[in-house]
């Protein structure tokens, strides 16, 4: 409040006061190399406000003084600076910029160089995007930039990334900032996106990000959509792919006879009936090729670019469709998007820019990754057991847990429609040639809307997921009010709107002094204001159980069964920010930033923040004493600065709400109460973190050889953590929630590297490579005092927790027994004077770890470290070749060091297992890595390093090979450009892990590597064109 | 060029305006629709609604009465593998130790139950109205029989009373004696049992013979046996209770739910659906479901997931011609057998089996609920039952300082009785043993056994593997200790 007026008053001040004549000179602007005229090339003269723009053909006029000197810029060349020297007619040719110097680098309300940088961004371009072809635009950064780690959570159509930038620094939110031209988009949504429409991605990864403040703490990454270009005619462009997907593999399983005589041995052991009276029984049915299919793919973009004198367009329209390998269209995505932006010239020097974006998305899902879900079935399921018995599935009925997976695809029906607008208005002034005021108002609108039916479905003979008691498929019959009465089938629907706005302004200041001192300034203010509802209901009997009369209209509405929710929650952030630059000759470089947030998320104790950033850069390069001719370019750069992390899953918890659940019977009918949830905390306050970065940039062989590197290391405080607490606080009945607390730290500390090469070494022949590596070293350095850690996820079904926070290892490390082979004889096991209750031979030799010469299984003296889900090095190798019109590109990803829990083996009886297990100890000297078969108690399937696997991968993320339609050929057709290319996506993968995808991770940093059969990211052969008219 | 200085303007004032709104206090706003704790209670239906609340935590009873039954020799652990549930195949094995998630959600549970009575109390003096008091009596029965439940498994346990506690003041919050826990118990339910009536105008609210039945309980715990037989005496004089008449087993059934055995029951209704996501909001009796046959298909029954499956021991325990042992224990082949015209599968079970099952507690096909059926039985949990009384106070009676063995005869013969066995004609030790004798087959599969062994100091001859000195109490879970901070210590021989 008290900050607020007198910067009012400063803001509209300047404004006013620094409003400020000659003859005509006219010219034409072209291209050095081509001789092509270059419209759209800005042309202002130079220490005034005076500007033009060129024209279709190049042209441009523009008044000056006999001593003014005229500026031409144009992006992608250099800029060239004339004196005027009297003349009334100037011609000049630009020369394109193949260095890569004076590329426009984003930074948070304002840009910069990429020589003026201070800060680590990593920049991924239109270019870029479109050799990798991703469905989604997070796929665009994985093995691109350094720092920047993209795993999937599902390889499902429409399925999420995480996008994790330097490393975990918490173990709620990791989720970056996303803006779309300044607009703040949910990482969530950002399948919303078509990456065909961006024009570049900027990854803020240390801590420059600052100008975001409180929610800058894991990165801030900045998407730009495409623009028009001034004075440039119509220029459309229609590209298109059609794909088939395939699954990247299928674990090798047990076949019928090999089932048959494992499992025989099992229950042998356990001096049990044999199950099997015969095992020849050859191969069985092989679950995998009944579930994976081949499923098609295909995307078409439609755009059109151009621009007059006062105003530039681009608009466009695209069309996804992509079906899943399992299911089809059961886990099938949609997506329509279109687009607009235009800016305008209201008056000279004053711009609309409107942005509108519209996605229609339409995903349909299976349940994946989890116990229960279609391809944890697939693997657990008998290789003995047909898929189709007369004109039904077959029931599986060796298991009560396991169903048959193609009968649970067919009996999945649901339906996620998602409606989104994001838009934006923003009204630029530049007062002069220093002061530029922006306003601008950014809206996301989103609604949700889901459909989900629930069919009368009888899986099999004593099955969980039984909807309905038998085969004729009769309902249960429950009590309800005293009568017995059926449960029908059932629909929910749901929707969800979402709608948030941000309205910002703020003033950029830039002048040079004496033409060495170059002063720049941003100064601003921002509030976000975020709203979702949410209205459900589910109603019952659904006539003929079918998906197609599956709506609540057409349900029974008077079936008591019947019932509605809702909710609603509202999150505000209010901010300020300020930035102050410095530049000596482009020599030395300073920066600062200060932001000040509240958050609505904190109590009135805690709810403002302040977060300083400081950064600088020395470009070695330029100093009179650098003689080193090989490297033209050398800059060092440094920042340090705090930031802040906001991102709860509860909008309130510094409140004690009544949330909680309070359901009781009274006279057989349900009774609602009340009760705390999540206890509240008075003085919660964000995460803070703190950043220090050094990098270098080299450049070589004019601009050719770029390198650059980062070092960094992040400490993260006051984690915002719910830890768990002492039951006696009472925080763990229905609903119930211990507090968000702040406690805890981490560091995560790491190197980057960067080298790419590019070179035209003819006009028919031209090739670029780059290869990236990042280092993640993560440590949990602090937690609550007296907490010696915390404990996540569970193994198996039932089990204990298998991951852990604890200071000295990383976050979400694996805990469990480690094991010292297998015990191959009673001899072995009496002499070793350790007690380890139940094992006989066969079983696994557990070690030690406190030396008590008992192996505990009831409590965690005995565990340890296992491994990490966490890389210790991601690298990516991107390679670019063309030549006499064809082109070929390669991107290739690698992941070392990161560690897998397989948790997708049901430990059932009958249920199937890998391959691998035909390897089992068989008696004495058979094997020292994996334990006998039996049926009997044992402490064989307990969480230990014979489930932690190396998840180490390379993969091949996209291969592309295209050609290009020589230009003689193809102007006689009316056509620009005319490409056609094949192109592949995860074309092949090294990894030694056993399961299906290594390049999977849950969004849950305490339980990030944990297998439950996740869905495979999908192999993709596609055919694409693009065409320019 | 006047347009243009209007443009200039306008960016100029939006841009200003943007700034101003700041001027409005933006971040200062509430959650709509929503209630903080700290400003509750200030009608009488917050009250009410508290202490729904404070009965929603009976719904985890399943737990209890597996561990009761598991812990014993009446039961193994069951389910799908020997890794299924580990903690209770740990209990099972009494090769438990600080690490068990099902003792773990014993001590969570009940604190909460515990913690939500005493939110009420914390605000009681808020306002008055009438029926407040029968508010209070319910919320105290409640908190003491959560204590009760916490005092049973670990002894010692921290007594927090009549408010919230802060995360700060646990540090300095000790495990407070048995004894102390005991007092407190017996003082809420004395409490309780002066306000409450025999009946209550809503099935499944508490009553005063629940409250004094509870308190006799925690007497014979405490081998307080005269003060036991005094208040046993008046809920078998003054109450409105009687033997269920009838098969055995419909004292179970959800057709005979509220019949005059029942003295105190948690209410489950087959209403609303469940998930294995979280055990503690369910509605319905997940023993149930868990007690039942795996991969079953036949008539009455529904399958299930074959935890918590009877020995043959206990199966021998019955004498011959007790109708009781069919109507506690489904013998799985004999049923098969006598019902030869119908195809019966089901699977065993990875986790054991003993072709037994829990016949009290199992899935029935006319008493399921909504899907996952597992999860949602219907069928109320009998935590006290008449039956149940009646042995205590014999056993009170027999054991008292002055013992009346006529008396305690008297009513562990109505107990024979009502299943047609020769009445008991022993005194002294033998008379004792029968009584004990009659109490493991009369509440088997009812999660009594372990506890009465405990306490009647039988339990080292009859559980194998169970230590004296160490098995009479389950351990406080590490993390328990670990988060307290309280410088609490295990229970005995419980530290490695």
């Amino acid at each position: 409040m008290k900050l607020k007026l007198p910067l009012f008053i400063l803001f509209l001040g300047l404004a006013f006061a620094l409003q400020g004549q000659a003859q005509m000179v006219t010219g034409s602007v072209t291209d050095q190399a081509t001789g092509e005229s270059l419209p759209g090339v800005a042309v202002r003269v130079k220490g005034t406000t005076r500007g033009a723009v060129t024209d279709l053909d190049g042209v441009y006029n523009v008044q000056a003084a006999g001593r003014d000197t005229l500026q031409f810029s144009f992006v992608g060349y250099i800029m060239e600076e004339v004196p005027v020297a009297n003349r009334t007619s100037i011609n000049i040719q630009l020369s394109p910029d193949v260095e890569t110097l004076s590329e426009v680098v984003v930074v948070g309300y304002g840009t910069t160089t990429k020589k003026e940088l201070t800060g680590a961004v990593s920049v991924v371009d239109a270019e870029a995007i479109q050799g990798l072809n991703p469905v989604r635009i997070e796929q665009a950064l994985q093995g691109q930039v350094a720092g920047v780690n993209i795993s999937s959570a599902s390889g499902s159509p429409g399925g999420a990334l995480n996008i994790r930038i330097r490393g975990l620094s918490t173990n709620g939110n990791n989720n970056p900032l996303v803006l779309v031209d300044g607009i703040p988009y949910s990482t969530d949504g950002l399948n919303a996106l078509n990456p065909a429409d961006i024009e570049s991605v900027n990854v803020l990864k240390d801590a420059t990000a600052g100008i975001y403040g409180v929610q800058a703490a894991n990165g801030v990454i900045i998407i730009t959509t495409k623009k028009g270009r001034k004075n440039s005619k119509p220029s459309f462009g229609f590209d298109g792919y059609y794909g088939v997907q395939s699954t990247t593999k299928r674990l090798d399983l047990l076949n019928a006879r090999e089932f048959a005589i494992l499992k025989n041995e099992a229950f042998g052991a356990a001096n049990q009936t044999l199950p099997f009276t015969n095992t020849e029984l050859g191969v069985g049915t092989n679950w995998q090729d009944e579930v994976f299919q081949t499923a098609p793919i295909q995307n078409y973009n439609f755009n059109v670019n151009g621009g007059s004198e006062k105003s530039t367009y681009s608009i466009g329209a695209s069309y996804l469709d992509q079906e899943g390998i399992i299911g089809g269209d059961k886990s099938g995505f949609r997506r329509y998007n279109a687009r607009i932006n235009y800016i305008t010239e209201l008056a000279p020097r004053v711009n609309l820019e409107n942005i509108l974006l519209y996605t229609n998305e339409n995903r349909k899902t299976l349940a994946e990754n989890g116990i229960g879900s279609v391809l944890y079935n697939t693997i657990n399921a008998s290789p003995l057991d047909e898929v189709y018995t007369g004109n039904r599935y077959t029931y599986l009925q060796n298991f009560s847990d396991i169903i048959n997976p193609l009968a649970q695809i067919a009996n999945t029906f649901n339906d996620n429609r998602t409606n989104k607008i994001v838009g934006k208005q923003e009204l630029s002034y530049e007062i002069n040639d220093n002061f530029t005021v922006t306003g601008r108002a950014g809206y996301n609108y989103a609604i949700v809307d889901y459909k989900g039916f629930s069919p009368l479905v009888f899986y099999g003979p004593g099955k969980a997921q039984n909807t309905a008691s038998n085969e004729a498929l009769d309902p249960f019959e429950n009590d309800l009010n005293g009568v017995l009465t059926p449960v029908p089938n059932n629909v929910t629907e749901s929707r969800t709107v979402y709608f948030n706005y941000n309205l910002e302004a703020f003033l950029n200041y830039e002048r040079t002094f004496d033409d060495v001192h170059k002063v720049k300034a941003t100064l601003g203010t921002s509030i976000f204001a975020d709203r979702g509802s949410h209205l459900s209901g589910t109603a019952y009997d659904i006539p003929y159980n079918s998906w197609e009369y599956a709506d609540i209209s057409m349900a029974n509405g008077t079936n008591l069964r019947n019932s509605t929710t809702s909710w609603q929650d509202r999150s505000r952030l209010q901010s300020y920010f300020v930035r102050a630059e410095y530049g000596y000759q482009e020599k030395y470089q300073l920066s600062a930033i200060l932001r000040r947030d509240a958050s609505t998320r904190f109590g009135a104790n805690n709810r403002f923040g302040y977060f300083p950033t400081a950064s600088a850069a020395w470009v070695i390069s330029d100093e009179s004493f650098f003689n080193i001719n090989a490297i033209e370019f050398l800059k060092l750069r440094a920042s340090y600065g705090v930031s802040g992390n906001d991102k709860i899953v509860n909008n309130w918890p510094y409140r004690g709400l009544l949330n909680g659940e309070a359901v009781y019977a009274f006279n057989d009918n349900l009774v609602n109460g009340r009760a705390i949830g999540t206890l509240g905390n008075d003085d919660l306050r964000w995460e803070q973190t703190s950043q220090a970065n050094i990098g270098l940039d080299f450049n070589f062989l004019k601009g050719r050889l770029d390198i650059s590197t980062d070092y960094y290391i992040k400490n993260t405080k006051d984690l915002l953590l719910q830890p768990e607490v002492s039951g006696v606080l009472g925080s763990y009945g229905p609903g119930g929630a211990p507090p968000y607390v702040n406690a805890g730290s981490i560091r995560n500390n790491g190197f980057e590297f960067l080298i790419s090469y590019r070179d035209q070494l003819s006009d028919d022949f031209g090739f670029n490579i780059s290869y990236n590596l990042t280092t993640i070293n993560n440590e949990v350095t602090g937690l609550a005092e007296g907490v010696d850690f915390l404990q996540f996820a569970s193994f198996g079904v039932g089990g204990g927790n298998a991951t852990r926070m604890e200071v000295g290892y990383p976050i979400g490390y694996f805990f469990g027994y480690e094991t010292e082979g297998v015990y191959q004889n009673a001899e072995e096991i009496a002499a070793r004077g350790v007690t380890q209750a139940g094992a006989v031979p066969g079983d696994f030799r557990y070690v030690d770890q406190d030396g008590d010469g008992v192996i505990s299984f009831g409590n965690n003296n005995d565990r340890t470290f296992l491994g990490s889900a966490i890389p210790d090095v991601t690298m990516g190798l991107n390679l670019g070749v063309n030549f006499w019109g064809v082109d070929f590109s390669a991107n290739i990803f690698g992941s070392f060091g990161n560690e897998i829990l397989r948790n997708y083996e049901r430990q059932q009886p009958l249920a199937n297992v890998q391959t691998y297990r035909i390897g089992r100890w068989t008696g004495e000297g058979s094997t020292n890595e994996q334990p006998r078969l039996t049926t009997a108690a044992n402490n064989n399937a307990v969480i230990s390093d014979f489930f932690v696997e190396d998840g180490s991968f390379i993969r091949a993320k996209n291969v592309q090979l295209g050609y290009t339609l020589p230009g003689t050929l193809i102007d006689r057709i009316g056509l620009k450009r005319f490409r056609i290319y094949v192109s592949a996506n995860n074309l092949f993968t090294f990894t030694g892990y056993r399961g299906y995808d290594p390049d999977f991770s849950s969004g849950n940093p305490t339980a990030a590597g944990i297998d439950y059969g996740a869905y495979p990211q999908a192999r993709i052969i596609m055919g694409g064109f693009n065409i320019n008219f | 060029m006047k347009m243009n200085k209007f443009y200039k303007t306008l960016s100029i004032l939006f841009a200003g305006m943007i700034l101003s709104v700041g001027c409005e206090d933006f971040t200062d706003i509430d959650p709509e629709f929503a209630q903080d704790a700290d400003s509750y209670f200030n009608a009488p239906a917050d009250y009410e609604q508290a202490l729904v609340g404070a009965y929603d935590l009976l719904q985890t009873s399943y737990l209890s009465l597996w561990i009761g039954e598991i812990a014993s020799d009446n039961a193994i652990a069951g389910g799908e593998s020997v890794t299924d549930s580990e903690g209770l195949h740990q209990i099972d094995a009494m090769t438990h130790g600080g690490v068990n998630n099902e003792l773990r959600s014993i001590f969570r549970w009940n604190y909460a139950g515990v913690t939500r009575a005493n939110y009420i109390f914390e605000n009681k003096d808020n306002i008055d109205f009438e029926g407040k008091d029968e508010i209070l009596a319910q919320a105290a029965f409640l908190r003491a029989y959560y204590y009760f439940e916490l005092v049973k498994f670990f002894g010692a346990v921290p007594l927090v009373i009549d408010r919230r506690l802060s995360p700060d003041e646990l540090a300095s919050v000790p495990r407070s004696p048995a004894t102390e826990v005991y007092a407190q118990i017996e003082e809420d339910l004395t409490y309780a049992a002066g306000i409450l009536d025999w009946t209550a105008e809503q099935k499944g609210r508490i009553t005063k013979g629940a409250a004094l039945a509870l308190l006799g309980k925690a007497h014979l715990y405490q081998n307080e046996f005269a003060e036991a037989a005094t208040v046993l005496d008046r809920v078998i004089n003054e109450g409105p209770y009687a033997l269920f008449q009838g098969d055995y087993n419909g004292i179970f059934r959800v057709v005979n739910e509220g019949n005059p055995e029942v003295v105190f029951d948690v209410q489950y209704t087959g209403i609303e659906g469940g998930s294995y996501d979280c055990f503690v909001c369910l509605e319905g009796f997940a023993a149930v479901g868990f007690h039942s046959i795996r991969g079953y298909n036949g008539p009455i029954y529904s399958d299930g997931n074959s935890y918590n499956l009877p020995t043959q021991e206990l199966v021998d325990a019955f004498e011959a011609g007790d109708p009781r042992l069919e109507g506690a224990i489904l013998d799985i082949e004999a049923f098969i057998a006598a019902n030869p015209d119908v195809e019966i599968t089901y699977a065993e079970g990875g986790g054991g089996h003993t072709g037994y099952y829990n016949n009290k507690y199992s899935k029935r096909l006319d008493e399921l609920g909504p899907p996952d059926t597992d999860l949602t039985s219907p069928v109320n949990h009998i935590v006290i039952r008449y039956a149940d009384v009646l042995l205590m106070a014999a056993e009170a009676h027999a054991r008292k300082a002055n013992p009346n063995e006529e008396q305690a005869r008297q009513y562990l013969n109505q107990v024979r009785e009502r299943v047609d066995l020769e009445p008991v004609n022993a005194s002294g030790e033998a008379l004792l043993n029968a009584i004990y004798q009659e109490r493991r087959v009369e509440l088997a599969g009812e999660g009594h056994r372990f506890f009465d062994l405990v306490r009647t100091g039988r339990a080292a001859q009859e559980i194998d593997g169970f230590q004296t000195g160490r098995h009479e109490l389950f351990p406080i879970p590490q993390a328990e200790i670990d988060l307290a901070r309280a410088g609490w210590q295990q229970n005995p021989g419980y530290n490695n």
